[in-house]
């Protein structure tokens, strides 16, 4: 990074605010380090900075809590680490409204900490809610158990403030929950991955915190089965916040039914609203996933519900990688039942979760080899994906290191919409500042 | 824009006809005329051409043939659009989707259908009701406005306020780009990769293509639904309950405000057995679980009871439902009894300013020497003011799109929005810079140019710009089509 630019962040964010040197390692990714990390905090000092970068040509990487720094192709280039964590502040919260404005650099669990302090929350539980922020958790589109019920990020966010390539500052939407004028340029920011725009304020629906919550855990014999169930559970009148489905690795290292015998599965589904509502349904789940194969229907305390969203988990030691999955619902039991197959071929272990009723399935890929011959590792994920992509669904390399993700791309490709992706890329970052290489389509 | 000389119109004629078929192409001026407007009279304009395409295929090659041109070219599904989202501003070919009309696939076990965009709203719940599901965006225009129209403007409805608008019903697009390309964006499963293109595309007013094949989501019809009427001698407390509700941790499936003027006008008309001395009533209906039901109702009418209700009454049977949302319902068709036109106004702001802001917009439009009466969606904060006039007194059309335009820039001030529902087309394009800075439009028209750099895609809408092409001025209200027939509300 030349000296001058150095001095001119220094002068635009405070010296105490541009870390150099040793005190990167924590913004290393994949081995590499960047020129800066510089810690704006105020929108106004985000533009500067993102100005600054553009006139150098010098790539800048968002960074929120660095809960997914590594998902994605590493940067091309060197360059800025442009940290949120000085822009942290609930900004506005009127409980009658349900709505709340907040810094991007807010931790997702201060945030629902403050709103839940007045009854309300964002209805979004995506895991590593002490770390994540708000807008890494709108940046990658991150979602946990309940969008089953009150959906993903793109339903929430009804106004959003970014700085742009050329460090303007533009915000789209508005504060209403109900807009339609000009472009919905949220919905072009969520999972967006910091490559058009740094977000720094957001602007989002809430709901009031249920009164009573409940999880239940019923087991099956058989992974295959639990389709089936998820069917039934779909069809009826019950309306879960949450269909979780485990297979028996995942619910064993998720802590969750230990004594799921291998090949078989737990269904986790979560209900509230009024304590007799909770009640109803949990009667009426029992009466309609016994008849189909369900097993020792228990309660499960609250606290599963950040080990639901964080299942499988990278917690492994042996991990390898971490691929996600989006299916259509009645794919999603033969997904992971036909996954793990693949896996075990190969002499590899797997353990799958899935939000059953959006299809989003997770897997993780282990092997008790060490090193991991990345290879073999890159074969099953091909598999993977084809698997995926037959049933007209697409897989994500969540994770993986840098020898497995050169070998298989990390985004599938999205076909004739991919050069629609490149047309907006160009638009709005022509000069390939924002996050260069780092997405889908070459992005 | 050149205009074309008759015989050039008579060979493009004969080449539309070979793509769509010579039964399928309008160029005969008074047929045309059916085509010059939508919902909102007040704008008008020619095409050169209409056509009515039956396959995606179709549509490709017309929006080929129109950029071989250099012709704009516009979608239209119903026409029921309120905004002119749909003329040709410019000229050039309308594109009918009325022939495309079919529900495609439904597939139960995923919950979600694949329609065609000239398909109507309502015959989707049709063909979904026997299994038990239904389309959830419910725009009041539904049985008359097609779901692609509801593509463009991301429309709304009453029960937007709990089940979310369009665009959070919308999976997938299979789209006709601009220049004739035909793309999926999105598809059948929640997420799409990369960009969330169909997000970008529903509610972008025509402007980024043509949807020819839509995958929308399909819901589960509710165990129980209860509807009750709230009455206030004073319009300030039915607003205070909408907030009180929301306070109690209550989210109903709708709450709709109905104004004094607006009860005296349904009961002259249809005698839905709304009190006539009523400042205003809120309609609000709860649904979900029969389970604890009851109990959720209670709590609703405790809160109206608190925030100064004098009157509840739970409609006891099916019937005495149909029959209270009939009032609703039956505003416009109303208005038209009690006034000889009626503008109406589209709104948003925050649930809390509503006391504010229903005060101001009666103030300006007396100051006009104007009349309005307000049946709208409280829950969601969307405001419709309808202001009634007489289009024949000289001036007072003027006079209400000035009254219009200061109500808009209220809701921008309370940090609103000037559309909720009906989108910015011609009529609010001037409007934009009340709610956003050159900086958000440039970032706009940058997104614009991704999908449709060359412009001819629905010209001349959303963007600040003169309206030169287009008739604007005093025009007597004329019924659209579709209310003269009672097929649809306004909105």
């Amino acid at each position: 990074m030349p000296g001058a630019l150095r001095e001119k962040l220094s002068a635009a964010v405070g010296p105490a605010n541009v870390l150099t040197g040793i005190e990167l390692s924590p913004y290393v990714v994949e081995g590499r380090t960047p020129d800066a990390a510089v810690f704006p905090g105020s929108i106004d000092e985000v533009a500067a900075v993102v100005g600054l970068a553009a006139n150098e040509g010098v790539p800048v990487t968002p960074w929120g809590g660095g809960a997914a720094a590594s998902v994605g192709m590493p940067a091309a280039r060197a360059g800025l680490v442009l940290g949120l964590r000085r822009m942290s502040r609930l900004l506005e919260h009127e409980p009658a409204d349900l709505t709340a404005t907040v810094e991007a650099g807010m931790t997702m669990g201060a945030f629902q900490a403050a709103l839940g302090g007045r009854g309300q929350w964002m209805s979004l539980d995506p895991a590593d809610a002490d770390r994540a922020t708000v807008g890494g958790v709108l940046a990658t589109n991150a979602f946990g158990p309940r969008r089953h019920l009150y959906g993903a990020a793109r339903d929430l966010l009804i106004g959003v403030t970014v700085v742009t390539a050329d460090g303007a500052v533009v915000r789209g939407g508005g504060k209403v929950v109900k807009n339609v004028a000009g472009y919905d340029l949220p919905k072009l920011f969520v999972g967006s991955y910091g490559t058009l725009g740094v977000i720094v304020e957001a602007t989002v629906k809430l709901r009031p915190l249920p009164d009573h919550e409940q999880l239940q855990a019923v087991r099956f014999e058989r992974l295959k089965d639990t389709g089936v169930a998820v069917k039934a559970i779909m069809g009826s009148d019950l309306i879960p916040s949450a269909i979780e489905l485990l297979d028996a690795a995942a619910a064993s290292s998720a802590g969750l039914a230990a004594d799921t015998p291998a090949g078989g599965a737990v269904l986790v589904v979560g209900f509230d609203g009024p304590r007799e509502q909770v009640a109803w349904q949990c009667a009426e789940l029992a009466r309609i996933l016994v008849p189909l194969g369900g097993q020792q229907t228990r309660t499960l305390e609250a606290e599963a519900w950040s080990r639901l969203a964080a299942a499988p988990g990278t917690a492994r030691p042996a991990t390898a990688a971490v691929m996600t999955f989006s299916v259509v619902p009645s794919l999603v039991a033969e997904t992971m039942d036909r996954g793990a197959g693949i896996a075990r071929a190969r002499g590899l272990h797997s353990a799958w979760a899935a939000h059953a009723g959006v299809g989003a399935v997770r897997a993780v890929l282990a092997s008790d080899a060490a090193p991991h011959e990345p290879a073999a590792i890159a074969t099953v994920l091909g598999e993977w994906r084809e698997m995926a992509r037959a049933g007209g669904g697409h897989a994500t390399l969540a994770w993986a290191p840098l020898a497995v993700k050169s070998r298989i791309p990390v985004w599938d490709d999205p076909g004739a919409a991919g050069r629609i992706m490149q047309r907006i890329k160009s638009q709005l970052d022509p000069g390939n500042i924002l996050n260069p290489g780092r997405f889908i389509a070459g992005i | 824009m050149a205009t074309l000389t008759d015989s050039r119109k008579r060979e493009l004629r004969r080449e539309l006809e070979t793509i769509v078929g010579p039964d399928a192409v309008l160029s005969d001026p008074d047929e045309l005329l059916v085509y010059e407007s939508d919902g909102l009279t007040l704008f008008r304009a020619l095409a050169d051409f209409v056509v009515f395409p039956t396959s995606t295929e179709h549509v490709s090659a017309v929006v080929k043939l129109a950029n071989r041109e250099r012709l704009p070219f516009v979608a239209r599904g119903a026409g029921t659009g309120l905004s002119g989202g749909c003329l040709p501003a410019e000229g050039g070919v309308v594109i009918s989707l009325m022939r495309m009309n079919r529900v495609l696939e439904v597939d139960y076990d995923n919950q979600l259908a694949v329609v065609e965009p000239g398909l109507v709203n309502l015959h989707l719940s049709w063909k979904v009701g026997p299994r038990g599901y239904y389309y959830a965006p419910d725009p009041s225009s539904q049985q008359a406005c097609t779901i692609g129209g509801n593509i463009a403007n991301n429309s709304g409805g009453p029960h937007t306020l709990k089940y979310g608008v369009t665009t959070n019903h919308v999976l997938g697009l299979q789209v006709v780009m601009p220049d004739g390309e035909i793309v999926w964006l999105g598809g059948r499963t929640r997420d799409a990769q990369g960009y969330d293109l169909a997000g970008v595309f529903v509610g972008s007013e025509g402007t980024f293509g043509i949807a020819t094949k839509i995958v929308v989501r399909i819901l589960k019809k509710p165990q129980a639904v209860k509807t009750v009427l709230a009455v206030f001698d004073q319009i300030d407390r039915a607003s205070a309950a909408v907030s009180a509700v929301i306070a109690r941790g209550l989210v109903p499936a709708a709450m709709e405000m109905i104004d004094h003027l607006t009860i005296q006008a349904v009961e002259d008309a249809f005698n839905c057995g709304y009190p006539r001395d009523a400042d205003a009533a809120l309609l609000i209906e709860l649904d979900g679980l029969a389970v604890g039901m009851e109990g959720q109702l209670e709590r609703i009418v405790e809160a109206c009871r608190d925030a100064g209700a004098r009157e509840t009454r739970t409609a006891k049977s099916e019937s005495e439902r149909q029959l209270l949302w009939k009032g609703r319902k039956s505003a416009f068709g109303a208005y038209g009894r009690v006034s000889p036109a009626y503008m109406v106004m589209d709104g948003v702001i925050p649930r809390t300013k509503l006391p504010y802001v229903l005060s101001r917009v009666n103030e300006i439009v007396a100051a006009h020497g104007l009349r309005v009466g307000n049946v709208f969606h409280a829950g969601d904060g969307n405001l419709h003011p309808n202001i009634l006039y007489d289009p024949r007194k000289p001036g007072e059309e003027e006079r209400v799109v000035a009254a219009g335009a200061e109500i808009m820039k209220v809701c921008a001030e309370v940090g609103g929005s000037i559309s909720g529902e009906h989108g910015i087309g011609l009529e609010k394009s001037d409007f934009m810079p009340f709610i956003f800075s050159a900086a958000d439009l440039t970032l706009m028209q940058r997104l614009k140019n991704a999908f449709n750099p060359t412009g001819l895609c629905n010209p001349g809408k959303i963007f600040p710009t003169k309206k030169s092409c287009v008739e604007v001025g005093p025009v007597a209200y004329r019924p659209h089509a579709i209310e003269e027939k009672g097929l649809a509300q306004r909105f």
